[in-house]
């Protein structure tokens, strides 16, 4: 009786609604999901772990992979999560540059392929090629040709990276290869793109640069610092997905017109893309958008402070043991502003900067941080974090990869786990799951990567159908 | 051009602004390369004439506006205040050619009142309805329809799942709960539309025991939050090595609220997978959440996966990449310069670019043993010694004359550039990658372009920036509810809309 | 900076010939005494955007402030004295681990203590043209990394999380 009586004033909008009746719950089950409460509800239709049993949304989609580094190679391991069905196509017993990259050359994994039993693929190639078939290939050899026509022919679409006109000059660019399959979805990304700089290469690091992304990132010259480096290769990653984008938004239309596209995609332009205001500003006014640290130019407070001590002095990681001092402080709005300053005992901070406009001035965010700083020279960033989430503010510590892989809340949701690769063993997932709940066609990932040329067989004999004797001959001579 | 002179009196900032105003300082400032230049200079040079006529014929930006739009006909909700993420997928799904509704509360989302350093004199103002607008949310409310509803009201409430029946998509950026607790979730909804695909956004979640708080005085959790909590803050900056801590050797963030970026595109993503799915094989709908913390976690390289493999935890790098060499910035006379190559082909032209101007490049680089192998070049001693020498050459010249000498090698290489030396760039303004619109509310707005604008068949495209509040109320209560306007005066008068 | 220092210093008669490099971003602008990595001669350098604006000039007698954070000696077969070598070269705090390698680690086992395969040379597995299997045969392939995990499982080493 009491259940129901809560149940009648929590969904009490729900109950009263005069479309109740027209629309309410059919069935007991129905009933009962309406009853839950909704994080249980969330938990039970994402059902973190049981991604198996759901159908894929991409089922059916044919991709192939000609791409090396990150940002292509993202584009399609975004479609072989959904469900695609990817190929990825790598050099002879080279394979993607990629897999030669790992931090401070310390982190690999073997074998990279048989025939040079003392190189591995190293952890810069983690997630960019998730789910996806190895098969090798030489484009420069005429007679690779025509498996290549057959599997275009065969496929949805296609990603390359390569120097643009590289492709036609091969043969296989989109005007080519549209005529043999006009569903064909064509996409080339890179640097530049048609234009004065279109033969210029490109790299993540050089979108973070050129297109204005490093410009307003690191410390201010008045702090003493430099234009700093997104720490991962996010101008690659970001610019893959939105490629998918393009790739979707063309299956779409795909579908009612039964024809593809050809999508040119600037990496480069991507970086451009995300600097928000700074176009506008610069449009009108000529102000030209610069780096402002870790406080945020339009709010105030909202930034990272330095606290006065580690969480953990005495670990042996130095990132724990040196680098556990950074908080994450946000009280813009006046209640949250007022109380913030009671806390930290400087009631008239708060009666010198009353409105938020008097507080995100330049000289009043150089004061406030100051102060703030000040206040926490003496405390560690646990203490700073705790006294000011006791008052009811936001306070968040600046986590560090342990902190991430500890925290139970992407346990509970799925998306960091443990997985056992089929050819590598226990590897740690931090990508795929996060990218995206969906309750009834999961992400998933089922192998991290697989060594070059790995799925040769399947691909040249199984797919295309070329007997095993002209698969080995190809492979004798390192054609594939 | 012919420029005419003009006096101007400045007394105070105010009189400088309208110098740089498009009207008087037309963008852009010096015309691009005209197309014959490019095909004589570029592509002549390079054997591709023929290429680059069909890539100039089929893909230029300028042709995109007369090719039809892939995602025509498909119709979403946004609601969501505060952050960029709702509104980027919105902004994405609108240059795809979808129509997007965005729903405010009768005040207003409060990015309409964000701007830098709280200088209102950077909003822009309807020439309409003489309303401001800060530049953050007029840049992302591209295409968007903008109505005015309270879902505090039953009444609006009704309305809002009478428009909910109709649509394709939900995009919810609410606090965690906050349109169940309505009676709006996805498990009330789905009911009334079977094939509704329902987006939750968040910075951690929506639920989860790191989900997303509000404060006590209810201020929502914004980005950077999500970039504190999955480690990218921790990991970007430099070294206390380099720099002395608390002068910019330390964690960094990123400039702009990247994660709500990053949860924009694979949100716009997992909806257009979803409707896909729906579309093609089932006719349902489904429930979807897509978190920054999260989606930023996912592009994350190695680092998580790497404390699984031997427990370490990355450490940031300030200009550095650990895991390649060459691929860093440095400073150079003028600026920062970016180099960037790291097989062997690449790595000994970027040698023998800068051995040309500085001969002992060669014999402490190239000849070192450790550096000739591409693994071992990776080390950190190896980056400390390679830019070290690097960064020696690049003092005496300017980011132009770096850039220059090493695309004579054929080197990725480009100048960290700042928005106005982007907005200028002979590539960036050929295509164009920032534009204008001329627009009937705001006048003449630079934006930055759709990466997706350049297309064969379905260009994206951007034909609207920005949008005062509640400007389509009128047109969506009739067209989508069936509420004339007499009836949405009233509801206005009660607060509803 | 950006610059080097070419310490040619005598020692024990012959010259000392090390490259001393002062790296980018905190020598870009700096003023103060330096070390040779090698002789441990002191330099005075006035740095200005990346320019040697004063220096390096013998400052023998005093302490450095500081101290460079790798060195080679290219005439001598490119021995190094690499970061962190005790009143040589400065210490780089910010690492991933308290131990750095530099070189590939050879690593066997997750940290939860469950096979992974991160060493060399592996034992040759691949089929017709390069083909991999979707399992990897342990107990076949590498016998003593099996064996050693049946031991880590009796300990209870092998952990979920």
């Amino acid at each position: 009786m009491n259940d129901k009586k809560e149940w009648r004033t929590k969904y009490k909008n729900l109950i009263e609604s005069p479309l109740e009746e027209q629309y309410g719950p059919k069935s007991k089950q129905e009933l009962d999901e309406m009853k839950m409460p909704y994080e249980d509800f969330c938990k039970a239709v994402f059902a973190p772990g049981h991604e198996m049993g759901k159908p894929e949304a991409l089922k059916g989609t044919r991709f192939m992979s000609t791409t090396m580094y990150i940002f292509t190679p993202h584009s399609c391991a975004n479609l072989a999560e959904l469900g695609a069905e990817v190929y990825k196509f790598e050099m002879p017993r080279m394979g993607d540059p990629m897999k030669h990259t790992s931090p401070f050359n310390e982190a690999y994994l073997y074998p990279l392929h048989d025939t040079r039993p003392m190189t591995g693929t190293g952890y810069g190639f983690t997630s960019a090629n998730i789910n996806e078939y190895y098969v090798s290939i030489d484009y420069h050899i005429e007679a690779m040709k025509e498996p290549f026509y057959r599997i275009v022919k065969m496929s949805d679409g296609l990603v390359e990276c390569y120097r643009p006109g590289t492709f036609d000059r091969w043969k296989q660019s989109y005007r080519y290869l549209a005529e043999m399959n006009p569903r064909f979805i064509y996409v080339w990304g890179g640097g530049f793109g048609y234009g004065p700089k279109v033969f210029g290469g490109s790299y993540d690091i050089l979108g973070q640069a050129h297109a204005g992304l490093a410009s307003v990132t690191g410390m201010h010259e008045f702090m003493g610092g430099h234009c700093a480096k997104h720490s991962n290769w996010c101008i690659d990653w970001y610019s893959g997905t939105q490629i998918t984008f393009g790739v979707l938004a063309a299956m779409h239309w795909r579908r009612k017109t039964g024809l593809g596209t050809m999508i040119e995609f600037s990496q480069v332009q991507a970086a451009t893309r995300v600097l928000g205001h700074a176009a506008p500003l610069y449009g009108r006014f000529g102000i030209v958008r610069q780096r402002w640290g870790n406080w945020d130019t339009q709010l105030c407070v909202h930034g990272i402070i330095l606290c006065g001590k580690s969480d953990y002095p005495d670990a042996i990681n130095p990132q724990d043991k040196f680098e556990a001092r950074y908080a994450m402080v946000s009280a813009f709005q006046d209640a949250d502003f007022k109380a913030l300053c009671e806390v930290i005992k400087k009631p008239d901070m708060y009666s010198k900067y009353i409105k938020h406009k008097d507080r995100v001035g330049a000289e009043a965010q150089v004061d406030i941080y100051a102060t703030l700083e000040d206040w926490a020279k003496d405390k560690s960033r646990a203490e700073v974090v705790r006294i000011l989430q006791n008052e009811g503010l936001l306070a968040e510590p600046v986590m560090n990869d342990r902190e991430v892989y500890e925290n139970p809340h992407y346990r509970t949701r799925g998306t960091l786990r443990w997985m056992d690769d089929p050819l590598f063993g226990d590897v740690l997932v931090q990508g795929t799951y996060s990218a995206g709940l969906m309750s009834k066609t999961p992400r998933r990932q089922v192998w991290i990567w697989r060594p070059v040329g790995a799925d040769n067989v399947k691909f040249y004999h199984e797919l295309l159908g070329y007997p095993i004797s002209q698969v080995k001959e190809w492979y004798d001579k390192a054609w594939i | 051009m012919a420029q005419e002179k003009r006096n101007i009196e400045i007394n105070s900032r105010a009189d400088t602004l309208d110098l740089m105003h498009p009207d008087i300082r037309p963008w852009p400032v010096t015309p691009p390369p005209d197309p014959e230049w490019v095909m004589a200079n570029v592509y002549a040079k390079r054997k591709a004439e023929e290429f680059g006529k069909w890539c100039e014929d089929n893909l230029r930006y300028e042709y995109s506006f007369g090719k039809p739009e892939a995602l025509q006909g498909f119709k979403f909700l946004c609601i969501g205040q505060w952050r960029l993420a709702n509104k980027f997928v919105s902004a994405l799904l609108c240059e795809a050619g979808a129509e997007v509704i965005n729903i405010e509360p009768p005040g207003g989302d409060p990015l309409r009142q964000l701007t830098p350093f709280g200088r209102e004199e950077y909003m822009l103002e309807s020439k309409i309805t003489g309303e401001k607008c800060g530049l953050d949310f007029l840049h992302e409310m591209r295409g968007q329809k903008s109505v005015t509803l309270n879902l505090e009201s039953e009444e609006g409430r009704a309305i809002y799942r009478t428009m909910a029946g109709q649509m394709d998509g939900i995009i919810d950026e609410m606090p965690p709960g906050y349109m169940d607790s309505l009676g709006l979730g996805y498990r009330h909804l789905s009911k009334l539309n079977k094939g509704l695909v329902y987006l939750n956004m968040a910075v951690r979640g929506t639920w989860g025991p790191y989900k997303d708080k509000m404060s006590k005085y209810g201020q929502w959790t914004l980005e950077p939050f999500g970039g504190c909590a999955n480690s990218f803050v921790h990991n970007t900056g430099f070294p206390q090595d380099q720099l002395p801590r608390g002068k910019g050797g330390d964690p960094t963030r990123s400039g702009v609220w990247f994660a709500d970026y990053v949860a924009g595109e694979q949100g716009a993503n997992t909806l257009l997978a979803a409707l896909y799915w729906r579309d093609q094989f089932s006719g349902e709908g489904q429930f979807c959440e897509v978190t920054g913390a999260e989606t930023q976690m996912d592009i994350l390289d190695f680092d998580i996966a790497w404390y699984g493999f031997n427990g370490s935890i990355k450490a940031r790098t300030g200009g550095w990449d650990p895991n390649l060499n060459q691929y860093e910035w440095n400073p150079c006379r003028d600026g920062y310069m970016m180099i960037g190559g790291q097989t062997d082909r690449l790595w000994y032209r970027i040698g023998m670019c800068i051995e040309r101007d500085f001969p002992q490049f060669g014999r402490l680089i190239h000849e070192d043993p450790i550096l000739k192998e591409m693994g071992a070049r990776n080390a950190l001693a190896m980056l400390i010694k390679t830019y070290t020498v690097t960064t020696r050459w690049l003092r005496d010249i300017n980011r132009i004359e770096a850039e220059q000498k090493l695309l004579q090698y054929e080197v990725a290489a480009g100048p960290v550039l700042f928005i106005d030396e982007v907005a200028e760039f002979p590539q960036f303004k050929y295509r164009p990658w920032v534009s204008t619109i001329d627009s009937d509310h705001y006048g003449t707005v630079m934006f930055s372009a759709s990466p997706n604008s350049f297309q064969m068949r379905t260009p994206h495209r951007v034909k609207v920036l920005g949008r005062p509040l509640g400007f389509d109320t009128y047109e969506i209560m009739q067209k989508y509810c069936g509420v004339g306007q007499s009836r949405v005066n009233e509801l206005k008068e009660k607060g509803v809309i | 900076m950006c610059d080097i220092i070419w310490c040619k210093k005598d020692v024990g008669g012959k010259p000392c010939d090390t490259v001393n490099y002062l790296d980018p971003y905190c020598f870009w602008n700096w003023k103060g005494n330096i070390n040779c990595a090698e002789c441990g001669a002191v330099y005075f350098i006035h740095m200005i955007n990346g320019h040697m604006y004063k220096g390096p000039e013998d400052r023998p007698g005093e302490k450095p402030d500081t101290s460079p954070l790798y060195a080679d000696k290219p005439l001598d077969g490119y021995k190094f004295i690499t970061m962190g070598t005790e009143g040589r070269t400065r210490p780089f705090q910010c690492l991933p681990r308290h131990i750095y390698l530099g070189v590939p680690d050879m690593v066997k086992f997750s940290i939860r203590g469950k096979p992974l395969r991160g060493w060399r040379p592996q034992a040759p597995s691949a089929g017709i043209a390069g083909q991999f299997p979707f399992n990897w045969n342990i107990k076949k392939l590498a016998p003593e990394v099996w064996a050693e995990y049946q031991e880590k499982i009796a300990k209870g080493e092998v952990k979920d999380w």
